[in-house]
Parts: C-alpha cells; structure tokens; sequence
C-alpha cells in the first residue's frame, strides 16, 4: 500500500490520513501546524503517527516530533526515512 | 543481554526462590538479592516484539560496574543524575547504578507530540536546573536537545551510554547508601514552570514497595507485570520497576509512546506472557475499550489478569464498567480492578482495594460537591441517620450497577427517586498498615465517617520534603510528619474515598497540567491581569476532561471578542504546548476566597452550574 516515494504524493497522502482526526475541518496546506491548525492532544498524535506508520511500514522515532510542526515537514520526515530504509 | 531473541526473555516462575516483599535496607540489597535468582526485565517493540531483556542478574552486573565508573567520574554521594527516562534497559540500569555511588538519579521527562521542541527543552532545563544536576545521561537520538537544555549548567558529564562508556573510566570502590538516604528525586507532578523533586529515602521506598507487593498486589510465584507507564511518573518508577525488582517479579515493557500508538499491544501482551499485574489511569483502560474491534477481541485472553490496578487520575466508574462489559469475552474479571490511591510525596500508593473486590462506589450528592451545602452541614448531619441532607444515600451502591460510559464528569450522577443527583465515587480502599489517615476540616478538625475534607497522611512513605525547597515543604508537610495531600475526600467503614484535588490540578490523557502555568502565559498578553484568568478543566466529548481557562471579557464587540479568546489560546499554546478551550466570561464574575484568591475550584463549579454567562467559547 505504500505510496511511491515522491513528495507530492506523500503530503496528498498525509493529508488523507489526517483527515479522520480533523474534527475542525481545517483546510489542510503545507504550513498547516498540527499543535496551533489541527488542534491535536498528545493522544491523538501518536494515534495519526501509528496511522502513517503503518502506511509507510516505517517507524517514526519520538525524537523527530518536536521538530515537527507543520504537515510538509512531516511529509518530508516520512520520504527520508523511506529512503533510508 | 540478549539482543533481537525469540525466546520469550525472562521467565515468571523461579522454583525454588524464596519471595521477599522488599524487607531491606536499600536498594542495593535488594537489587543483590532479586540478582540471585532468574527473573528479570523483558522490553517489547512497537510491533510488540521482545527486543532486549535481561536477567536481575545481569541488570546488577552492569548497574554496578556503572556505578563504579560514576565514582571515578568524580560524582559525590548526594549529587544528582537526571536521566532522559525512555523505556529501556540503559535507563533502568543507569538508575541502578548510581545507587552504588550514592548518586541521586532524576527521571526526565520525553516529548510527546509534533512540534513543540523549544518548550521540551526549556523544561528540561528548569528542571536540570531546579535539582542542580551533575551528569546527564540520554538516549543517543535524544542527545541533540538535551546537549541544548544543558548548556546554561556545569556538568561533569552530558551524553549517552556509548559516551559514557568511551570515557573509558577505571572501577572505584562503590560508595553504598545507608537506609536512611535519600534514593531519588521525582519531578513526575508539579508545574512545569516551578518544578520540584520529591526526595524519597530507601527506608520510604522499600516500605511502600512492600506495602504494595504483598498487601496491595499479594504477588506469588505465578505472576508476571506488563507495563508501558513512563519511568518519569510515580506510577510507572515505583509501582511497575521498583516494586517487581524489591519484590523479584518479571515485567514485560512497552514504551509509553509505543502504547500510545497502538494501545492494543498492551492487551495483546498480557494475553500472550499470561500477565497478571498491570496498571493504568483511567484513559488506558477508556483508550482500549474504545479502540478493540471483533477480530482483536476474539483473539485475546485476559483471564490470568489478577491486579488490574487504577490510579493516577480521578477513577471513573462508567469508563470502568465499559472496559468489563467489552473485555467480558476475552475472560476479563470485573473482580481483577484494584482500585488505588497515592501521589509521588508518599512514595506512590497510600491505599488499595481488597483483592478481588472490583470497583465498589458510593453515592454523594452534588450539592455536597459544589459546594452548595457545606461541610459543616454535612459534618453536623453526620449524626441525623437517614437524613437526605447530610448527603449521602443510605449504604453503599452497587458498585457493578452501572452501564454504558456517556462521556461527562457527572455522568454517573443519576436522578435518584426523591429527585436528587448524586454522583458516584470510587471505593479507593484502605490504607496500607504504614499509613495513619486523616480527614480534616478548613480549620483543622478531625472528621468523622462520610464527612468530606482534606486527606491528610502520615507513615513511612511520606517523602522527606521537596527537593532545595523548604518552603514549598513546610507548606505541605508538618514538623510532626502529617503530609497535606491536596486531596478532597472522606472516610467509611475503614475505606478512602477521594473526591477531587483540592490543589486544582487539571489533569488531561493521564498528564498533569497545573493552572498557575497556563494562567501565567495567558496573563503575558496586554490587559490581562492576575485574577482575570481561572484555568480549569472541564468534562470534553470523551471520557476524558479538557483544560480550560475562564477569562473576563470587556470586549463588546464580537470580532473584537474572537480575536481576544484566539489571542488567548495561541498564547498559551505557545508557551505551554497545552490546547486550552476558551470560555469568555463577564468582567468580575471569577469568585474570590476570603483573602481575596481566585478561587479556581469555585470558578469551575459556578461555571458548569450555569451560574457563570459564557460569552464565547473557542
């Protein structure tokens, strides 16, 4: 199931994974925050991190999280750590 | 240390090992005496593979050579050690090893979610700071931010156990405790922005381990304790690492954020290892019992589940109940919840439910709970029998009665036939044998049998004091050793029945949120001042409650409103990382104590009676 590694694909499918948490109906961009837009608790996160996880077959380790912030740069965590696998 | 193996680690059973429920003087002897048989420690991966393990045997060897090394690094007895306290066997055997150097190790917290590195590392810093740390070990892929956080200290030592071990360092003479030292600092409740350690001696913690393992668990030969609590929380240093080790019992390990992810890997691992000791707060059990589909369910097995202990949090008796009717098929035991009370100045747990007992609860009425009748009526009706106004429903309910979770803090409240509304509280059981416990009034009386007051504490467990900080310990903890716990509660028939933090805590997803910090950063906007803010919590769709912050408006016009409340919460997001809701509220509405104090506790109760207009709510 996993979506070739190319960067577009990988932010439209993020976002598609997202979308079930978004309960504001936030309209989704590259700059989108997830803590400030999407309004997500800690729970949740990790819950959309299992959801990308398992669509990738990757693990995302906890000390990337806090340089997270915005839906690209998780997009782009998600294509390197694709790369190196 | 067997890495990537496919046996299943440690094993539960030890024939011929004679158990001792922590009688020792430290925590030396009794890591001495666990290492001489062949339990131990298992850590899962995410995927819920065994990864690491390591016999008690093996975890001592390396803890002392460790701790060796850490005397000839130059740390003194009585210094301080923070460790980044991820789930795994380096942070337990650090831990360890500065017990044979007489260091005190302290559990840092790790990030939780996306975004928010600047405030994780200003927390680590003001808590490295705050206990005045000498060396820093963290997890390789954490060292980046905890090289930041430690820049503003001198530190003889800042890096990973790899580091650690490229010092090269010779083995010193261990320098052991006595049992009358300090072991640990906890920094797992308080405000992040004026942190203080809990000092806890061995003396305090091998007492309330015992208490634990044979009174509150009663823990035999067959048993086997599945965890994924954080090691920088109470509950998961003292209750699922120290008290398996002093009482010589396996656990298996899955990180916090791995459960978090997937919480299932937790029932599926005490399903799989035959597990018979596990502890939650409430969400884990809420997370589950909403998350299992048909084909999870069917294929587990939760009937060796013994000690299903709750604590941690305000319990809930509907997220309780929900857990039971949706785990009955897979042999869960209503019997096997233990509810629990205790906070970190007490080592961990004060009290616990008899064994085999489940969730027994108590109806009160809510007028006793807002505060709309007062102590002293209800302590004078304490002698009318039968007399509705002293608040309580004749006896007990039945503890089993209740249904379905609908999602509200009140929602266990039911219309009873003379029309009132009680709510439901939590039998938290009785207190271990160390423990003297008190109910005491505003001004200090003891209370008698069902009236609701202060729940004070006295006994062996009871932390020696904050961390550098006599005056937030005189605060709390009297000359002659009484702890004011900052709990509200009552007393029946021998058992401890707590009905809210009295200290205001505003506790989300099983994380501690204290108001003053939230306060603070909403307060840093122009034209707000102190007192103009009340941050509480509040019930949210889930089971789960939402941190809130109260604010008087002046604003009339409705842009202008929005912009004010948005203002608010981006604020405090940013210099808290906490997702508040905003309630606008009438200038001059947030009550006041007598001494003129916001009253946090007042403001939440006025505000969800609907005595309090909300304006606007973001």
């Amino acid at each position: 199931m996993a979506s070739d590694a190319n960067a577009t694909n990988t932010f439209e499918t993020i976002v598609g994974l997202i979308e079930p948490f978004n309960r504001k109906n936030v309209t989704i961009t590259p700059d989108t925050t997830f803590q400030g837009d999407l309004d997500l608790d800690s729970l949740t996160v990790m819950d959309l991190v299992a959801a990308i996880e398992d669509e990738y077959d990757i693990l995302i380790p906890l000390n990337m999280l806090p340089d997270l912030e915005t839906v690209q740069q998780v997009a782009d965590a998600v294509d390197k750590i694709n790369q190196e696998k | 240390m067997v890495k990537k193996s496919m046996i299943e680690g440690a094993p539960t059973k030890d024939e011929n090992f004679t158990r001792r429920y922590a009688d020792f003087e430290t925590l030396v002897d009794a890591l001495e005496y666990a290492a001489s048989g062949c339990r131990g420690l298992n850590f899962y991966s995410a995927r819920g593979e065994l990864d690491v393990h390591a016999s008690y045997t093996e975890i001592r060897d390396r803890a002392k050579s460790i701790g060796q090394r850490l005397v000839t690094l130059g740390l003194k007895p009585g210094d301080r050690m923070a460790l980044i306290a991820e789930t795994s066997l380096d942070f337990v055997c650090y831990f360890l090893a500065t017990q044979y150097a007489s260091v005190l190790p302290v559990p840092m917290p790790l990030p939780t979610s996306f975004g928010g590195r600047d405030s994780y590392i200003q927390q680590l810093e003001r808590q490295l700071l705050s206990c005045g740390a000498s060396a820093v070990i963290t997890p390789d892929n954490m060292k980046e931010m905890v090289v930041e956080a430690a820049k503003s200290g001198n530190y003889l030592f800042v890096g990973s156990d790899a580091d650690f071990n490229a010092l090269n360092l010779d083995l010193s003479v261990p320098v052991l405790p006595k049992t009358d030292d300090v072991a640990y600092l906890q920094y797992s409740s308080g405000s992040t922005r004026f942190p203080h350690g809990i000092a806890i001696t061995h003396k305090s913690l091998l007492s309330n381990c015992g208490g634990i393992g044979k009174i509150g668990m009663n823990l035999s030969d067959d048993d086997r304790c599945v965890s994924w609590l954080p090691f920088y929380h109470d509950m998961g240093l003292v209750g699922t690492f120290l008290t398996p080790l002093t009482c010589q019992v396996t656990v298996d390990y899955l990180a916090t954020e791995n459960f978090a992810r997937r919480p299932l890997t937790w029932l599926n691992l005490m399903s799989r290892n035959k597990g018979t000791v596990s502890y939650s707060p409430t969400f884990g059990y809420d997370i589950c019992a909403r998350r299992v589909g048909k084909d999870a369910l069917a294929k587990l097995d939760l009937s060796s589940w013994r000690v299903a202990g709750i604590g941690g949090d305000m319990i809930r008796p509907d997220v309780m109940h929900h857990f039971e009717e949706v785990f009955a098929d897979a042999g869960f035991k209503p019997q096997a919840f233990v509810p629990s009370y205790g906070l970190a100045e007490t080592t961990l747990a004060v009290s616990f439910m008899p064994l085999g007992t489940g969730i027994v609860t108590d109806k009160v009425d809510e007028r006793i709970l807002n505060g709309e009748l007062t102590l002293e009526i209800a302590n004078q009706s304490h002698s009318v029998n039968g007399n509705g106004a002293n608040g309580h429903a004749n006896g007990h309910s039945n503890g089993h009665s209740n249904g379905a979770a609908n999602g509200h803090i009140f929602s266990t409240a039911a219309n009873d036939e003379d029309g009132m509304r009680y709510r439901d509280v939590v039998n938290c059981g009785v207190p271990l044998p160390e423990f003297e416990l008190e109910i005491r009034s505003d001004d200090g009386q003891l209370l008698p049998d069902r009236a609701i007051g202060k729940v004070f504490v006295r006994g062996q467990s009871v932390m020696t004091g904050y961390y550098n900080d006599p005056e937030t310990t005189d605060a709390v903890l009297s000359k002659d050793g009484w702890l004011d716990t900052g709990d509200m509660g009552y007393m029946l028939d021998g058992s401890l029945y707590i009905i809210g933090r009295i200290k205001d805590m505003i506790i989300v997803n099983g994380r501690n949120h204290w108001p003053q910090d939230i306060e603070w950063a909403a307060e840093q906007l122009p034209g707000l001042r102190n007192g103009d803010i009340a941050a509480v919590s509040l019930p949210g769709e889930g089971a789960e409650e939402v941190p809130a912050v109260l604010v008087h408006c002046r604003q009339r016009d409705p842009e202008e409103r929005k912009q004010f409340a948005d203002d608010i919460k981006a604020k405090i997001q940013q210099e808290t990382g906490v997702q508040v809701r905003i309630e606008l509220v009438p200038p001059r509405t947030l009550p006041r104590t007598s001494s003129g104090k916001l009253s946090r506790s007042k403001a939440r109760q006025q505000f969800l009676n609907g005595g309090m207009m909300s304006l606007l709510a973001v």
